[in-house]
Parts: C-alpha cells; structure tokens; sequence
C-alpha cells in the first residue's frame, strides 16, 4: 500500500514530474544522436571492411579492424568515462556532446558488424548472377545486394537501438541528467529518501520507449517483408 | 582520393569549430564541481541545484563579478578534477580537509564541524552507550557488522582504516575492527546504502551528522546516532569529528582568497550567537 501511495506522491508531485521530464529529454536527445552517429559511422565501416583488397584499402581496413576490437572488447562504462574525463576534459565542453559521441562510436562497431553480417548473407549466386548480366561490380552492389541486405539487417540494428537506449542509463555516472539520474534525484535524502519507487516509475518509462521503437521496427519489416512468400 | 581529403578537411574544421566555441566565453566562468546528493549542503531541487555550498559560492561569485556554474559529478572524482584544473576551478560538495586531499588541492578556511553517524535498522540489535543524555555508539559495537559507506567520503576512509589497519602494514596503526569481521561495502551515494539496509545487504551506513538526519527523517525504520571512538581508560569517549572546506586547484590564489573572505563574513556570529552558516542549513533543512 505504501508502494502505492508513493507511486501517487511521484506522479502528482510538480518538481518530481519535471525532473523525471528532464531526464526523459536527455536521454532520448543522447539516444537520437547517438544512433544516427552510430548508423552513419557503422555503415562506413562496414563498407570498409567488407572492400575488395587493394593498396588503397590496406590501411582503412586495418584502422576499422583494430577500431571494432579495441569498442567490441572494452566496457562501455569506461569508454564514457575516458570520453569524459581524457579526451573531452575541455573546460566547458557540453556534456552531450561527450555523451553523444561515446555511444555513437560504440554503436557503429556494433552496427558496423551488423550490416557485415547482412551483407555476407546474401547469397554469391546473386552477385554472380548480377555479373553474368553485364552489371558493373558497383551496380550489382547497390541494385541487388543491398536491397536483400538490408531486409536481414534492420532485426539486428533494432535490437542494437534497443541496447544503445538502455545503455544510456550510465550517462549519471558522469553527472548528466538523464532518465536514471532523475530516479537517483527523486530518491535522494531531501525528496522521496528511498530509490525503490523512482527506480521503478522509471523502468515504465524505459520500457515505453522501448517498446515504442520495437513497434516501429516491427512495422519497417513487416513493409519490407511485404513480398516475401513464408 | 580528392573526396576523401576534402572530407577529412570538412571533418577537422567542424572538429576545430566545436573545440573553438566550447572554450569561448568560459574564461568569465567559474566551474564549481560537486555531488548533488547530500543535502542540506548541495541537492537536486526538481532540476536545479541547490544548497549551502551554492549559497556560499554564488556570494564568491558576486565578490569577484564572475558567474558560477555548479557542475554534478561523483564524489570522488571531485578532488582530482579539482587537482587537475582542467574541467573545474573548484569543488564545494561538504569536502572534508583530510591530509592526503591537501597534497592535492588547496583548501578554504573549514565552515563547518561535522560528526560521523551511523544509521542503523530500528529493530536491529546493535550495542549503544548512553552518556549525559546523548546516545551514542562507538566502534567496537560494529564488530562483526556489514557496513555500507559512500565511495571516497570520510566514512569510507575511516570504515577502511579501522578494519584493514595493523601496526605492521601500510597503515601504520591498529584499526579498532581489524580481524573482527567486519566489512566495508561502497556505493555511489549514503541513499543508495541505506537502501540496501532494507534489503537486508548491510547492517549499518557510515556517513556525515546531516545526510544522516535527513534520510532518518524520511524512514520511519531507521535510526541513527553519533559515531564515537571509544577513549582510553578513564577518559571519555570522543566523537568522530571532521570540518568541511571548499577546495580550490592548488595556487590559484584569486579564487581562495575570495572564498577565505567571504566565509570569513559568513562565520561571524550575529546577536542571537548564530552564525550566516548555520542559520543557511537551517534553513535549507526546511528547519526554519
């Protein structure tokens, strides 16, 4: 009963409400940015990576190589608090922008092996096939291989978007305001004086956007799905 | 090839125009870092920070016609954000003056005299000592105890030193529960401790009188007393005692000297024996 009646004190309680308001911007703002970042760079990598060999590729192929396992291999904690705290400790510098970048990079390794994967799913026989017709190299790619590749990538790169929201959560540990943050805050000595309820109330919150963006996901595949006969 | 280069070019310029406009305008600034989980001195009111330390720095900030910017981190990555003077100028967050921390940053005249407190589960058993009306509890009752402790406050650093130290390693003295069992758990704020007393992962919380309070205040279940070392024979038992200071990045004398005056200015007692200070916890304690 007390759970409950706390739960009605959070929602009814102005400065509670706005904190959690705050909160919920920053980490969609994070989020947002973030995976664009994270989509733009991954697909670049992937592209890199999955090149033909020649003397011009050797070195990018190699940065992208040593760049996925250095983002794959390390926590994502410590990368933020390096962004924070090494490469970022400019007096001043916005702290979104850190945030933003920290999980942007970290995506697009992730992505980046995603759209890997989708590529290398499709089948040889259609580039081969695409060749035998006279396509250039080139066009084959963009007409027939990409098309089928992306149809077996968008599942992977929701589930990353899902993940990359979640993760945002440990923006609080450098002292941004975020969804998580506006928990720690509401449960603070001076307010609520317990974490339970707002860590709660905000899990809601997490599990609406995420939700939200499951159901967009669900509605791209099923369009690109459309003329598949299973 | 062209392509590349011009999108490298693009890409640096961009990067030189961000760093360019991210350290415009801060020179007029002071960057004041600090933990915005320990009311009264600094907290989160709804999305602003507010508190005794805010009060303290904003009235420097006045004296020296520089705006203030109090920037939330955690507690202990203050002091070596503060040493190193890079992100910040200064650090208000109730800092204890300890003597490893003045190897690394300069510390203001101390504004305020704190006692450690222990918070405790009311139905729990725990041995306290009652002397003149004060009830109190001293060290050796937390033998055996689960302890939780805020990362790098001075409860951490007192909690550690009693249950690790022996005359015969680094330490260099017998810490009062070394061998007793007892242990030290860390968390990012005292809340998130003093949680973890009602889900029965600890047995007690160490951290400063006035967050104590407050967080007793809030839970009917908890209770908290002073923290005592426990004297020799025949002498009485003494509080854990600490004072509270604003740090500044070693040498930057501009600042700590605005700071000293102001604080100066603060500490005199008025006609009713109280003090600017202690009238502003009060108040922010919302004991007015």
């Amino acid at each position: 009963m007390d759970f409950i009646n706390k739960i009605i004190e959070l929602f009814s309680t102005e400065k509670y409400m706005s904190s959690i308001w705050l909160g919920l911007q920053t980490t969609l703002i994070i989020s947002v940015l973030a995976a664009m970042l994270g989509l733009i760079l991954g697909a670049i990598i992937a592209i890199v990576t999955i090149a033909k060999d020649s003397k011009w590729m050797k070195i990018p192929k190699l940065i992208c190589k040593i760049y996925i396992t250095i983002i794959r291999g390390t926590p994502m904690a410590l990368q933020l608090f390096i962004m924070a705290y090494v490469v970022f400790a400019i007096r001043g510098f916005p702290q979104i922008i850190t945030a933003t970048i920290a999980f942007g990079l970290n995506s697009a390794a992730y992505v980046a092996e995603n759209i890997r994967a989708g590529i290398l799913s499709v089948d040889i026989g259609q580039t081969e096939a695409g060749r035998a017709l006279g396509l250039t190299s080139r066009i084959t790619m963009i007409k027939i291989v990409i098309p089928q590749a992306i149809k077996n990538v968008i599942p992977a790169i929701g589930n990353e978007l899902i993940a990359l929201i979640k993760e945002t959560s440990i923006v609080s540990m450098i002292g941004m305001y975020d969804l998580t943050m506006a928990a720690k805050i509401i449960g603070s000595g001076n307010n609520m004086a317990s974490y339970i309820v707002p860590m709660a109330v905000v899990a809601i919150f997490y599990l609406a956007i995420v939700y939200l963006l499951t159901f967009v996901i669900k509605t791209i595949e099923k369009r690109l799905r459309a003329s598949d006969k299973r | 090839m062209k392509k590349i280069i011009a999108i490298s070019l693009a890409l640096v310029m961009l990067m030189t125009s961000v760093f360019a406009f991210a350290s415009c305008g801060s020179a007029n600034k002071i960057i004041v870092q600090t933990n915005a989980f320990f009311a009264p001195f600094e907290y989160y009111e709804g999305t602003e920070i507010k508190g005794v330390d805010v009060e303290i720095m904003n009235l420097v900030g006045e004296k020296l016609g520089k705006k203030i910017e109090f920037v939330n981190v955690e507690f202990s990555a203050i002091i070596d954000n503060v040493k190193a003077g890079e992100v910040c100028d200064a650090g208000a967050a109730g800092i204890t003056i300890t003597d490893e921390r003045k190897e690394k940053v300069d510390f203001s005249t101390p504004y305020y005299t704190s006692v450690q407190y222990v918070i405790y589960d009311k139905n729990a058993s725990l041995e306290t000592k009652t002397v003149d009306g004060v009830e109190y509890i001293v060290w050796d009752a937390l033998a055996g105890k689960k302890i939780g402790t805020q990362t790098d406050t001075t409860g951490w650093i007192y909690t550690d030193g009693e249950i690790n130290a022996t005359a015969s390693n680094d330490y260099g003295y017998d810490g009062v529960l070394y061998g007793k069992g007892s242990t030290n758990t860390n968390f990012d704020t005292a809340q998130l401790a003093a949680d973890a007393i009602t889900a029965n992962q600890i047995d007690v919380v160490i951290i400063d009188e006035l967050p104590a309070q407050y967080i007793v205040s809030k839970n009917s279940n908890f209770k908290c007393v002073p923290l005592y070392y426990s004297g020799a024979d025949g002498e009485a038992d003494a509080p854990v005692e600490e004072q509270y200071a604003i740090c500044v990045t070693k040498g930057n004398k501009e600042l700590l000297d605005a700071i000293n005056a102001v604080l100066a200015d603060l500490m005199k007692k008025d006609a009713d024996g109280k003090t600017e200070i202690e009238k502003m916890v009060m108040k922010h304690m919302g004991l007015n």
